[in-house]
């Protein structure tokens, strides 16, 4: 899952015949002000300002300007680029037309099981939810493509008429060619704009999620997957995501701040299952990380640097299943060197250590990392007759 | 008894090293259980042909390598099971293939990362054409002792930790790959074991679901109860809760579901598998899932932790309602052990292995190498030199400074001769006809012998005999000589002569003699006998060869290590014609036929073939 933004989004509905109206990204204010001199609808429409980022909520923090004329947007974007929102900064706007319109519209396609459901409502905009009762579907076997016949005879069913309805139809044909070509999970256009005099149609808004894992089958991807954990990354999530990227086997790390278990967990599901038992037993996790797939030594010691710098914490969870193919001695290896150079650097103070693990090379993995408490670490090395996630309540009553 | 695989499953995998390694791990199951190979055959087109070694206990079996499936069934029709291994790129087409060819029932696929619309368009194609698709991104399918698909169960000892040399009653259902294993083993140690244990994989559309093989499993006599790890996102396990209430069921469920630390989480943050994602409205969250399985009748936990607890009580209540006899683990002494790795028995020193080898120069089994158990960069920190490390490795002691000094200069004066010598010349033909250098510098290497500079163990051998059996007897030793031997070796030479004296030699014995304090009987001895020879013929002069050898063995070197100054010496020399000649760029030699006498017979014609 890969969510991308929107001037992304736009780049692939005009690939694919969706329209969207005039729109520009840019980094520079001053560059919106020479895009100016030389696009006409930058100078007569009114046009609209947004925050291109991964941020939630942009309209309530003041990043989406309505109704301005080119100078007011210059000022808009100069305002808006270098600013600070939690961690986050704004680094590009997306300035669009505005386009006048007459109706507002909805249209969505979403994968499911057997292939994705495409989704219009004649009434659209933001009070989409209340109306939801008029969303009319259609489901699309995996491979296959709906008729225009078909197609149109949706939109009629959800309220359009003649010439509209055919042209809805025919946005919703290549919303399909779209979604299938593009390995797209998901595209919601809200809203679908009309403006009658013209019957001049346009994309105002979109939100779009690919299948990352389909990248290698599409070379003109010149975008990055923005963030799915509801904010933007830290340099210390991108750090790992880069290190990800280049191993074999994976290393994960999202930071929650405020937490005070540190989670130095192996394997996706049971890194989970660690999280939901410190959780349940009313503790809060300073992070989410992953270790699987026989993740070379040097990639689990820099995460383990990495976690050891998390603030406030005051447990770390060296927990996992009992592997099917990660070398526990191996991986093991990374984490005590990780420990170690962790505490030289003034890390780890007070925090105690919970070990349970088990797999290739248990015996020896766990004698190598019970040795730290000759070096004076507060650890607490348990094998596989110790119940998984067990080392989690013996944590937290400690 | 057992679901989707047992002791008739015979596979194929598609894949190369880690397909390679899986078939290892596969085999270690194999022997445990006493079966044949589970895997007959591989297919990766780059390593067409090859034939790959894998060990059942001790015995080494050869698998072969083919470059398409069709080619791997035909030479292997009992094959009914493929394997997939490869990068997500090609798994796609590879599990397509696999799943239309006749031969094949199952497809297990390990790759992760595979897109979700060809993960849907594979599960379509196997349900059209009446096939099981298990993943992608499962870690395989394990039959408790019937048979092991991927690398599910882990490392040997595992496999006995977890009771998978024999059947139980419980069955696996999970996502996780690592979980299936952790799975296995809560069942053995609260309960009796498993029958068959599937991880399905973590992708949001998994080839097969969990009521699929529930449906198995219900089927299964001998299983009577199973376990499913779920997780948050999708709805395979609400599915499977709609099963179990559908209809009176046999097996008991148990269920542990992971993902309810997402309700305290910030909004909007997520992780895991891919397919751990909520959907809108809490659907798909964990707790709607554990409350939907419980209301369905199944014994969920509420944590991870709980599940050792539940296992425990359905087998006592399985035993105390009679399903299942208590069964006691066969002991660890009736079960085979793998054949240890020769390495390891000799480590802990329970075989006598008579060595092939022995040395008594260098061991680089350390950091670094050791001549004579001196570390090679401490000799080097101390200011030690080549000559030092030529006597560790040729002679076993380090030379003194003066020895050194003798050393340096022996090998200085014979290092090069010119290109017109027989090594240097065959050098540099080779350097011309274009082949590399240890081929040219070998070439010129061969011409070393009785002729050209093979002399010099033979004339210290001889001069060293002297001074034993004739000493001041020089008449006596040369007619022993030229009796026994012929000419002396290291005496005479083609150009030289008194009159016309060989520089290398009067600077050698000058230098050795008053420079240095080096006791010389060989040298001096080898001096008179000149004396004798040079007054019967003017060029019969002690030679470069004689004097190295004679001073040679004067230092002490080994007769055998004689000739050895020269070859390495020369060696420098014709490493220099060869780089010399190639950065001329020069051309092929050819010799000139005015260079040749042609005696050869006339012309004539072949006779027919007697």
């Amino acid at each position: 899952m890969a969510k991308i933004l929107e001037g992304s989004a736009m780049k692939f509905f005009n690939k694919w015949g969706i329209p969207v109206p005039n729109y520009v990204v840019v980094m520079d204010p001053n560059r919106l002000a020479q895009l100016g001199e030389a696009n006409k609808w930058l100078r007569e429409s009114k046009l609209v300002v947004k925050a291109h980022e991964a941020i939630g909520g942009r309209y309530k923090l003041g990043l989406v300007k309505l109704g301005l004329n080119l100078d007011e947007a210059v000022a808009a974007a100069r305002e808006m680029i270098g600013k600070k929102i939690g961690s986050a900064e704004i680094r590009q706007v997306i300035i669009a037309e505005m386009l006048d319109h007459d109706a507002e519209f909805y249209m969505s396609m979403s994968g499911n099981k057997d292939g994705a459901e495409l989704l219009v409502s004649s009434k659209g905009g933001v009070d989409i939810e209340d109306n939801w009762d008029t969303v009319k579907r259609i489901q699309i076997p995996v491979g296959e493509a709906p008729s225009i016949e078909d197609l149109t005879a949706l939109a009629e069913e959800a309220g359009f008429e003649g010439e509209i309805a055919e042209r809805v139809g025919k946005i919703a044909s290549r919303l399909v060619l779209c979604f299938d070509n593009e390995d797209a999970q998901s595209i919601e256009i809200n809203p679908l704009v009309i403006r009658k005099s013209d019957m001049r149609f346009a994309a105002l808004d979109a939100v779009m999620n690919v299948d990352w894992d389909a990248r290698f089958r599409h070379p003109d991807w010149d975008f990055k997957p923005v963030s799915e954990i509801g904010r933007p990354y830290t340099d210390a999530e991108q750090q790992m995501m880069e290190l990800d990227s280049r191993i074999k086997g994976s290393v994960k790390f999202v930071e929650v701040p405020g937490g005070e278990v540190a989670l130095l967990t192996a394997g996706g599901g049971a890194s989970v299952f660690y999280a939901d038992a410190v959780v349940a037993r009313g503790g809060t996790i300073a992070n989410y990380a992953e270790y699987s797939g026989a993740p070379p030594d040097w990639a689990v010691e820099a995460l383990t640097e990495i976690l050891c710098q998390l603030p406030n914490i005051k447990h770390i969870i060296v927990g996992g299943a009992i592997a099917n193919f990660t070398d526990v001695k191996a991986t093991f290896g990374g984490i005590i060197n990780g420990l170690r150079e962790s505490r030289e650097n003034g890390f780890l103070k007070g925090v105690k250590i919970w070990v349970r693990r088990g797999g290739p090379n248990e015996t020896e993995g766990l004698a190598a990392i019970s040795k730290l408490k000759d070096e004076g670490f507060d650890i607490h090395v348990y094998d596989r007759n110790m119940p998984m996630t067990d080392i989690v309540d013996l944590a937290m009553n400690s | 008894m057992s679901i989707v695989i047992n002791k008739e499953t015979r596979a194929v995998i598609i894949g190369g090293a880690a397909g390679v390694n899986a078939a290892k791990k596969m085999a270690e199951f194999d022997f445990l259980v006493k079966r044949p190979l589970t895997i007959q055959a591989f297919v990766y087109p780059p390593e067409e042909g090859q034939q790959k070694e894998i060990f059942l206990g001790g015995e080494l079996k050869n698998v072969k390598v083919y470059s398409t499936l069709d080619e791997a069934l035909a030479h292997n029709p009992q094959i009914n099971t493929a394997l997939v291994y490869l990068g997500a790129s090609r798994a796609t087409k590879a599990t397509q293939e696999a799943l239309e060819s006749e031969h094949i029932n199952l497809v297990s696929v390990i790759t992760e990362g595979v897109p979700e619309k060809d993960a849907k368009k594979l599960r379509i194609l196997a349900e059209k054409n009446g096939k099981i698709l298990n993943g992608p991104s499962s870690i395989g399918i394990m039959s408790a002792g019937e048979c092991r698909l991927g690398v599910i169960g882990g490392e040997y000892k595992n496999l006995k930790l977890c009771n998978l040399y024999r059947p139980g009653s419980f069955g696996v259902l999970t996502k996780s790959g690592g979980l299936s294993n952790e799975a296995m083993w809560l069942c053995a140690q609260n309960g009796n074991g498993i029958t068959s244990a599937v991880a399905i994989g973590g992708d949001a559309y998994p080839g097969t679901d969990f009521v699929t093989y529930l449906e198995m499993f219900e089927k299964d006599p001998d299983t009577k109860a199973v376990v499913i790890i779920g997780e948050v996102g999708g709805s395979l396990e609400e599915e499977a809760a709609e099963w179990l209430a559908a209809e009176k069921r046999r097996i008991r469920v148990i269920a542990a579901i992971g993902g309810t630390c997402q309700e305290v989480l910030p909004q909007g943050m997520k992780f895991g598998h891919a397919g751990a994602k909520e959907g809108k409205k809490g659907a798909g969250s964990a707790r709607s899932k554990m409350n939907v399985l419980r209301e369905a009748g199944a014994l969920v936990p509420d944590t991870f932790g709980g599940l050792s607890k539940a296992i425990k009580q359905v087998y006592d209540e399985l035993l105390a309602d009679g399903s299942i006899a208590p069964e006691e683990p066969i002991s660890d002494d009736l079960l085979p052990e793998l054949p240890p790795k020769v390495q390891k028995v000799i480590k802990e020193g329970e075989v006598i292995v008579e060595p092939l080898v022995r040395t008594t120069i260098s061991d680089d089994r350390g950091e670094e190498p050791r001549y004579r158990g001196y570390a090679a960069s401490e000799l080097c920190e101390k200011g030690y030199g080549m000559e030092d490390v030529i006597g560790l490795l040729w002679n076993k002691k380090l030379p003194t400074k003066e020895e050194s000094e003798i050393i340096k200069r022996i090998i200085m004066i014979s290092a090069d001769h010119g290109p017109a010598v027989s090594g240097a010349y065959g050098a540099i033909l080779g350097a011309c006809a274009g082949i590399d250098m240890p081929q040219a510098v070998s070439a010129g290497m061969t011409m070393i012998g009785p002729r050209f500079g093979g002399a010099v163990t033979n004339a210290g051998k001889y001069f060293q005999k002297g001074v034993q059996d004739f000493p001041n007897d020089i008449p006596g030793f040369l007619a022993w000589m030229k009796k026994n031997v012929g000419p002396v070796p290291g005496i005479g030479h083609r150009v030289k002569s008194l009159k016309n004296p060989d520089k290398r030699v009067k600077y050698l014995v000058s230098y050795v003699k008053n420079e240095t304090s080096l006791h010389t009987p060989c040298l001096d001895y080898a001096l008179e006998v000149e004396k004798v020879t040079t007054a019967k013929k003017d060029n019969l002069i002690l030679n470069v060869d004689g004097t190295m050898g004679a001073i040679l063995m004067d230092l002490g070197f080994p007769v055998h290590s004689l000739n050895g100054f020269f070859v390495l010496a020369r060696t420098i020399g014709m490493i220099g014609h060869w780089i010399d000649q190639n950065e001329q760029n020069s051309r092929l030699i050819r010799l000139y036929d005015y260079l040749i006498n042609y005696a050869v017979e006339d012309e004539k014609e072949v006779p027919d073939k007697k």
